[in-house]
C-alpha cells in the first residue's frame, strides 16, 4: 500500500488499505462466526467503525491488527445485540456453506472442518496467527491472555490436527 | 535451550509457531533428530493450514443490503463493493497464483512514477526482514501481508519496463519457475532461504534482470 510507504491516512489512501485488508477480515470474521451472513455483518460494522476512527491509526504498518481487533469486538457486540445461537458445525456443514463445500480440494475441506470443530479458545489464536500475521505478543494482548497461554492454545490447535495427516499426537505440554 | 524437558519446550514453541522458533529452540532442533522431524511434519502441517483459512471468497455471494446509517460509511461500503473485483478473487494454491492475485489487488502500484525516497524502501525492506539493494529505482513499496507473514512488495523502473519485485523470505522455491496470467508474466526464483517473484506486463522478465534482482536480495 503505497499510503502506508509514505505514512498517511487520508480518505482515499485509507479506503485503499481497507480494500486491500477486506478479504483476510472477511475470512477472519468468517472463521470467528462461522456463518457467512453474520460475517458479512461484522465485516460492515468493522468498516464504518474503522472509517469513523481512522484518525486514531497513526501507523497504517499496524492496520491489520487493529482492523482485527474491531472486528472481534464487532463480532461480540452482535452476539451480544442479537442473542446469536452458538454455531453448530454439523449445520454449518448441512447449509453446504461454500467454505466448505466448493473447493473440490476434499484434504483441504476436511482440513476447513477440523479447524471449525477446535474449541473457539484454540482456532482463534490460530486464526489471528495464521490469517493475521500476530505474534504470539499481540495475540496475548488481543485476548487478554499470558504469551505462555497463547503458546499452550496454539501448540494444541495444531496438534488436534495432526491426526489428520496421520500423525500421531505429540505429548501435551502445559 | 531452557526447563527441564527441552524436548517439551522444543516441542511446545513448534507447536505454537513452527515458523518462527526462537533461537535456543532452533538450535536444539538442528541437534535432535525426533524434534527436526516434529518441525518438519509441523511445517508440512502449517502450509494446508494457511490453505485452509483462506477461504475461496469467491464463492461467497454478497447479499442485498438496507442502506448503511450513515453517508460516509455507504461511501466507503460502495467503494469497496466497486472494487468488489479486487477481492473476490479465486484462491490460489500455487504461491505463483497467489502473487498474480496480490499484485492484481494492487494494481495501482503499477502506476507509480516517481522514486521512494531510500529511507521509505529501507522501512519496507526492515519490516519485511530483508535485504536488497536495487540497481532500479524503486516507485512503490509496502511490507504486505502474505501468507501469514510480511513480504516486500517494490515495483521497480527497469529499461525493459515496470516490475513488479516481491522478497518472500518466509517461502522457499526449489527451482525458477514462469508463470503466465491475466497480461502478467512472471517468474519465481530461489533466493537463499526465501524466494523472489519478478512480474511485469511488458514481456516475459528478462533473464539478465532477474539474475540481478536475485543477486542483490539477502535476508
Amino acid at each position: 500500500m503505497n499510503a502506508a510507504s509514505r505514512g498517511t491516512t487520508g480518505p482515499g489512501t485509507f479506503t485503499r488499505l481497507l480494500e486491500m485488508l477486506r478479504p483476510d477480515l472477511m475470512r477472519f470474521a468468517w472463521w470467528l462466526a462461522r456463518d457467512r451472513s453474520v460475517a458479512e455483518d461484522v465485516v460492515q460494522e468493522t468498516l464504518i467503525r474503522a472509517w469513523k476512527s481512522r484518525e486514531e491509526l497513526k501507523d497504517p504498518a499496524a492496520a491489520r491488527p487493529w482492523l482485527f481487533t474491531i472486528a472481534r469486538r464487532e463480532h461480540a457486540r452482535l452476539f451480544e445485540r442479537k442473542r446469536l445461537p452458538t454455531v453448530d458445525v454439523e449445520e454449518v456443514e448441512a447449509l453446504g456453506d461454500p467454505a466448505l463445500a466448493t473447493d473440490g480440494d476434499a484434504g483441504l475441506i476436511d482440513l476447513r472442518r477440523a479447524i471449525l470443530k477446535l474449541p473457539d479458545e484454540y482456532r482463534e489464536p490460530l486464526v489471528l496467527q495464521v490469517l493475521g500475521g500476530l505474534s504470539t505478543a499481540e495475540i496475548a494482548a488481543q485476548l487478554k491472555l499470558t504469551q505462555a497461554a497463547v503458546l499452550t492454545r496454539l501448540f494444541r490447535a495444531r496438534n488436534r490436527l495432526r491426526t489428520l495427516y496421520g500423525l500421531e499426537p505429540a505429548e501435551d505440554v502445559e | 535451550m531452557s526447563g527441564a524437558n527441552p524436548h517439551g519446550h522444543a516441542r511446545l514453541h513448534i507447536g505454537a509457531d513452527p515458523r518462527a522458533l526462537p533461537a535456543d529452540v532452533a538450535a536444539h532442533v538442528e541437534g535432535c533428530a525426533d524434534c527436526r522431524r516434529f518441525r518438519d511434519e509441523m511445517l508440512m502441517l502449517d502450509g494446508k493450514v494457511h490453505a485452509a483459512l483462506e477461504l475461496p471468497l469467491s464463492e461467497f455471494r454478497p447479499r442485498a443490503r438496507p442502506a448503511p446509517r450513515l453517508a460516509l460509511a455507504a461511501s466507503v461500503v460502495l467503494a469497496l463493493v466497486v472494487a468488489g473485483g479486487f477481492w473476490l478473487f479465486r484462491p490460489a494454491t500455487a504461491l505463483a497464483g497467489e502473487v498474480v492475485a496480490h499484485v492484481e489487488h494492487e494494481a495501482d502500484s503499477w502506476n507509480m512514477h516517481q522514486p521512494l525516497p531510500p529511507a521509505e524502501v529501507a522501512d519496507v525492506l526492515r519490516t519485511a526482514a530483508a535485504e536488497f539493494d536495487s540497481p532500479y529505482p524503486v516507485v512503490y513499496g509496502y511490507p504486505c501481508p502474505f501468507r501469514g507473514h510480511r513480504v516486500a512488495h517494490l515495483v521497480v523502473q527497469t529499461p525493459h519496463g515496470t516490475m513488479t519485485v516481491m522478497l518472500i523470505r518466509h517461502e522457499q522455491v526449489r527451482r525458477r519457475t514462469e508463470f503466465s496470467r491475466d497480461g502478467m508474466q512472471g517468474v519465481l526464483l530461489p533466493a537463499g532461504a526465501g524466494s523472489v517473484a519478478l512480474l511485469t506486463r511488458d514481456g516475459p522478465v528478462p533473464d539478465a534482470v532477474a539474475e540481478e534482482v536475485v543477486s542483490r536480495v539477502h535476508w
